[in-house]
């Protein structure tokens, strides 16, 4: 696959915004900051996604990571972040030793991918026709025309949508399952001694554990236990 | 030090060889692994780096990332090669994302439930297991 004239203008802006907000992404102080940079690097890799015609993946990938996840991070954040980073009372990075090893390890890395891509470079190389306008031209025509006329439909959600029901169904069950798990973990994870001592099966020893750690004043246990007997 | 910059650009594609000015006007599909492995590399030194939990997730997903443009790509490179329903790739990446939203959630769980037993989020003071 060769990209030629706007697109591979395209193609260089948005893999150096991508490789620059990972960099600042990674770098920044704030955490809010490296939330806002990571959110441009995805938005990037999107287009990047556009440029290589997988339109459905690129919108999945703004509307699920962009729309979901980083909002999420950027709750978290809200909730816990103490602010010592960004007025210099904790150390950004790592012990410095850790660190260089770190970097060293990432650069060998580095090094190591590129000598692999570059071995194979040869094999990945379409012919240079399929760059030219007549080519391109060719495959945009072979697509249906929308409503407008002016633009054309791209079938690459069809063949996503088809392929993904047709070989992956049993995959994506599971992975319903698997977003079912993570909701009910996460809940259960985050919730508060209060709200753990309000649950039907709550045992003895966490009660003793809770009043023991002097975190509710005994009057909210028992208030609790009332209120649960009341439900039940 | 006034050089204008049509005379920079000339410079420029003066001290460029053919071929390499040919390979960045024709981006082919390395150019998306290349990116795909340096994004990969700065995930990777992110997580080893930083203190913050938070921000070595935020890594954690630029790696995942990186893996799903090295899917995109190959995906769209055995479109090329014939077969235009060769989507594999492309399934294979809204489940990366799925497992990544999941992954998310979790640890992000993990991280409140954290903080409120040990008020700190910097991974070098998590050590309750360590010794």
């Amino acid at each position: 696959m060769i990209l030629s004239g706007w697109e591979s203008v395209f193609f260089w802006v948005f893999a150096l915004a991508a490789l620059v907000a990972g960099l600042l992404t990674v770098m920044a102080r704030n955490a809010v900051h490296s939330a806002l940079f990571l959110i441009s690097a995805l938005v990037s890799v999107a287009a990047l996604f556009v440029l290589l015609g997988a339109e459905f993946i690129a919108g999945v990938q703004v509307l699920v990571y962009v729309g979901g996840v980083m909002v999420l991070f950027l709750f978290v954040i809200m909730l816990v972040n103490v602010g010592a980073e960004e007025r210099e009372q904790e150390l950004l990075f790592n012990r410095t030793g850790q660190t260089t090893a770190a970097v060293c390890f990432a650069a060998l890395l580095v090094f190591g991918l590129f000598y692999a891509i570059n071995q194979a470079r040869g094999r990945f190389a379409s012919p240079a026709s399929e760059a030219s306008p007549a080519a391109l031209a060719a495959r945009e025509a072979a697509l249906r025309p929308g409503e407008t006329g002016v633009a054309r439909i791209s079938e690459d959600t069809q063949r996503v949508g088809a392929s993904l029901y047709r070989y992956g169904g049993l995959p994506f069950e599971i992975a319903s399952v698997l977003l079912l798990v993570a909701i009910v973990g996460s809940v259960l994870l985050a919730r508060t001694s209060k709200q753990e001592l309000a649950a039907d099966d709550v045992d003895p020893e966490v009660v003793a554990e809770i009043s023991a750690a002097g975190e509710l004043k005994p009057a909210e246990i028992e208030e609790a236990a009332r209120a649960h007997a009341a439900e039940v | 030090m006034n050089i204008p910059l049509t005379t920079a650009v000339a410079l420029l594609q003066g001290s460029l060889t053919a071929n390499m000015k040919d390979s960045l006007q024709h981006p082919d599909i390395s150019k998306f692994l290349i990116i795909g492995a340096l994004l990969f590399s700065i995930g990777v030194a992110g997580v080893l780096t930083r203190r913050n939990i938070i921000v070595i997730f935020m890594s954690i997903e630029l790696i995942l990332n990186a893996a799903n443009l090295n899917f995109i790509a190959f995906s769209r490179y055995l479109q090329e090669s014939g077969n235009l329903n060769a989507v594999a790739g492309q399934v294979f990446t809204v489940f990366i994302i799925v497992v990544a939203a999941a992954e998310a959630a979790i640890g992000l769980g993990l991280v409140i439930a954290l903080y409120r037993n040990r008020e700190t989020i910097f991974v070098d003071k998590i050590d309750l297991l360590k010794w």
